[in-house]
């Protein structure tokens, strides 16, 4: 391929730092303002109340990550119940279950929701151990659904590869790994020496695999010399702690989240583990915003999944994301996480998708018309601009990441806004036709058409 | 394990109207209640054999999920790497697997007695789950295996056919009659020869020895036994569940194994059959209704222990008697 140098092709991948919102889509509706369908509602709409199944970790470590989901959906149907409910007719209706039951009673709790509740609708769900068993269980009771995070590659890539009932909101997993690897090329490309630690499941090996093909491609040279795999829920991480420091790495990459983060966090400090090397995060600034503290380590990159942090698009750029926070903030006295703002939005995104039904054929849309119209659909949401893929029923937006910084403006630690990196999704994930790989296609598509850089 | 055996008549004359109650369930209860009964059923036979080592031998077993997640992973194996589509053949695969575990643990275990013997299954099973867990590109790992619907006696599902129908009627109906027969069994086990030395071996084990029982091998057997019927019921649970996860071969299971029979009395036969299918209703209600389901069943758990050592079925046979005699 020649020479190829890293500035180059970082181009390429259009990445762009600070308060870029990347201008993208014509036509979309967007989450908050009457809609224009929403005035003249065709045919006799009954009003029953649209029942909708909420998922999400209530109890347990996972919960400073999960509650602010329920918190965002239950924003989003108290506005469109306000407004008399969806075709101003049917108010929504939520039943919450809690994910920390496991992944065999979760099974279970969907088909009660289903078949004994009536839902219309199924939404939620955090853990990437989840999607997998649920997908296939919601394809056959033939249950609408719309996963707002679970957001692992292996569901639309094997376990349901032709979705018909199920979509999903939030930027698919391979996204972390890579958008981590790019961030860190970019920041600090003379690492060479990598540790790892990773939850000890489907998410922690995914972020691994995209994280090392993606900075083997933009660092070459990188090696890994140390790999902590803790179990998803451990409170103890001082032995991957000190075993990191001992291999002496340049970089510490990991994609530890939720209550599991705040402690490892908390215990690197005593360890002057971020004083030793540089970090990375894909997902630490994923937990309710509060939880971190001023004392986490300034500088580092602090993922968020790849989805969204409350003040960006900043302030002033981005009249939705500035709605939304006031309105989170006044009824929840908190800041929303992305896990609010992919629930918050799953609403949305499903009126919009039964307006359009309604406009187009009258009365209440079935199913079919709904998932019809969900295929393929745009909407403006806070984080910008977000696309569902019409093959996979996945959605996708502009993937994005940040540094660690404290203001005097926040009790809490922030994401800075001046210094956010924000790379079109379509750059960095496998496009539509491209074979099923091993262990995701978005890895064999980036280890087969990305080119190992040779100069800065 | 009443003091004055029941004759095999009367027990007959109670238990039919119950079982033609089961048979004709699913043209009354809405298909999701006719699949959590399925559950309810194939945990009593996990609580049927439990209940074998802890009611009859004086045995508590905490680590019985080994036995139930090797039924359930030995049927997900056959189906991902032998692409295996009748349930017979996995029954028998499932049994196998849980047996050829039970046979290994079971020796090194009933070479101990009370808490050691607890403790050792704990940490036995413990380390079947972390190989579930650690070796992902083999078991799956958290994400677990899939398994789609099995053929029933040859006949598989119909094209287009509704799963939860299929569930609801046919599965239903084949795992009811393996229950009755396994039931049916158990009952002639316990009181058999074999069975009665088990019992002696409970209440001393000292004279047991005296008569000429031989401990340690009738410990064996009844562990033994006892795989089999779990892992029969791990079998038979993951083509309901439609996967099988390393959660069912984790302690906490094994716990709940416990919990099964202690709602439901392990000092009588029918208690972990009643508390199997209970448990099953109450955990399914605690976590569909309240975020608070662990408080709940702990404070059931608490309540039990403290307030009805005997279960439900304990309690309800001591009322029954106290009626009698005031009448």
């Amino acid at each position: 391929m020649g020479e190829v140098s890293r500035r180059d092709f970082l181009n390429s991948l259009g990445v762009t730092v600070g308060a870029a919102v990347a201008a993208s889509a014509g036509a979309v509706g967007s989450v908050v303002g009457p809609s224009k369908a929403e005035a003249q509602v065709r045919g006799t709409i009954p009003d029953k109340p649209y029942k909708i199944g909420h998922m999400t970790f209530f109890t347990g470590a996972a919960a400073v990550l999960g509650e602010p989901s329920y918190k965002g959906h239950i924003l989003a149907a108290e506005e469109i119940n306000a407004q008399g409910g969806l075709l101003g007719k049917r108010k929504i209706e939520t039943f919450k279950a809690d994910e920390a039951a496991g992944t065999d009673a979760n099974v279970k709790e969907m088909r009660r929701m289903k078949l004994s509740e009536g839902i219309d609708l199924f939404t939620g769900v955090i853990s990437s151990g989840n999607t997998p068993a649920l997908g296939p269980v919601a394809e056959e009771l033939k249950l609408l659904t719309i996963f707002v995070d679970g957001c692992t590659d292996f569901l639309f890539d094997k376990a349901v590869p032709n979705p018909h009932y199920i979509f999903r909101i939030t930027n698919m997993q391979s996204a972390d790994g890579v958008i981590a690897a790019v961030a860190t090329a970019m920041t600090w490309p003379k690492v060479s020496k990598i540790a790892h630690i990773h939850p000890d499941y489907s998410y922690g090996r995914n972020a691994f695999d995209h994280f090392k093909i993606a900075i083997e491609k933009l660092v070459p040279g990188t090696k890994v010399v140390y790999e902590g795999w803790p179990k998803l829920g451990t409170t103890d991480f001082t032995s991957h702690i000190t075993n990191a420091i001992a291999a002496k790495p340049d970089l510490l990459a990991s994609s530890v989240w939720g209550g599991d983060y705040i402690a490892m966090y908390k215990q690197g400090l005593r360890y002057d583990l971020f004083k030793k090397m540089k970090f990375t995060s894909m997902i630490a600034f994923g937990v309710a915003p509060h939880a971190i503290g001023k004392d986490h380590p300034e500088g580092v990159i602090g993922g968020i999944h790849s989805n969204y942090y409350w003040n960006y698009p900043p302030a002033g750029k981005w009249p939705l994301n500035d709605i939304f926070v006031k309105k989170y903030f006044d009824r929840w006295k908190e800041y929303p996480n992305f896990q609010s703002e992919g629930a918050y939005t799953t609403l949305y995104l499903l009126k919009q998708s039964i307006e359009k039904a309604n406009k187009l054929i009258g009365g209440w849309p079935d199913d079919e018309a709904i998932i019809t119209l969900l295929e393929g659909a745009s909407i403006a949401g806070p984080a910008g601009y977000l696309h569902i893929r019409a093959d996979i029923h996945q959605g996708y937006k502009d993937a994005v990441t940040g540094f660690s910084v404290n203001s005097p403006d926040y009790p809490f630690q922030i994401l800075d806004p001046k210094r956010m990196i924000t790379i079109p999704i379509r750059n960095i994930t496998a496009p539509p036709g491209w074979p099923k790989g091993e262990p995701t296609s978005t890895y064999t598509w980036i280890e087969k058409t990305w080119p190992k850089v040779t100069k800065a | 394990m009443s003091p004055i055996p029941v004759p095999p008549k009367r027990v007959l004359l109670y238990t039919a109207p119950i079982i033609v109650l089961l048979f004709v369930l699913p043209f009354v209860v809405p298909p999701y209640e006719v699949t959590q009964l399925s559950y309810g059923l194939i945990f009593a036979i996990a609580a049927l054999g439990f209940n074998l080592l802890l009611g009859y031998t004086g045995l508590l077993s905490f680590g019985h999920s080994a036995y139930f997640g090797m039924g359930a992973y030995g049927v997900a194996f056959m189906v991902k790497y032998l692409k295996i589509t009748s349930m017979e053949a996995l029954i028998v695969g499932g049994i196998v697997a849980a047996t050829a575990v039970a046979a290994l643990f079971g020796f090194l275990c009933v070479r101990y007695t009370r808490i050691f013997f607890s403790i050792l299954a704990l940490a036995l099973s413990q380390v079947l789950w972390s190989l579930a867990f650690k070796f992902f590109w083999v078991t799956g790992g958290t994400d677990g295996l899939r398994v789609p619907t099995p053929s029933l006696l040859g006949v598989g599902m119909a094209p287009g056919q509704d799963k939860m129908a299929f569930l609801a009627h046919r599965y239903y109906y084949y795992v009811l009659v393996i229950f009755l027969v396994g039931v049916a069994v158990m009952w002639v086990i316990v009181h058999s020869p074999f069975g009665k030395a088990l019992q002696a071996i409970r209440d001393n084990e000292t004279r047991a020895e005296f008569v000429g029982v031989q401990v340690r091998r009738y410990r064996y057997m009844a562990f033994l036994v006892s795989g089999v019927y779990t892992g029969l019921a791990g079998a038979l649970w993951v083509p309901l569940n439609g996967l099988t996860t390393p959660d069912i071969l984790h302690w906490t299971f094994s716990g709940e194994i416990v919990f099964f029979t202690v709602l439901g009395g392990f000092q009588t036969f029918a208690g972990p059959i009643v508390g199997a299918v209970v448990f099953n209703y109450l955990k399914t209600f605690a976590v569909g209704y309240t975020v608070y389901w662990q408080m709940f069943l702990g404070g059931v758990l608490v309540v039990l222990v403290l307030a009805l050592p005997g279960g439900i079925v304990g309690t309800a046979g001591r009322l029954v008697d106290r009626f009698r005699k005031a009448a």
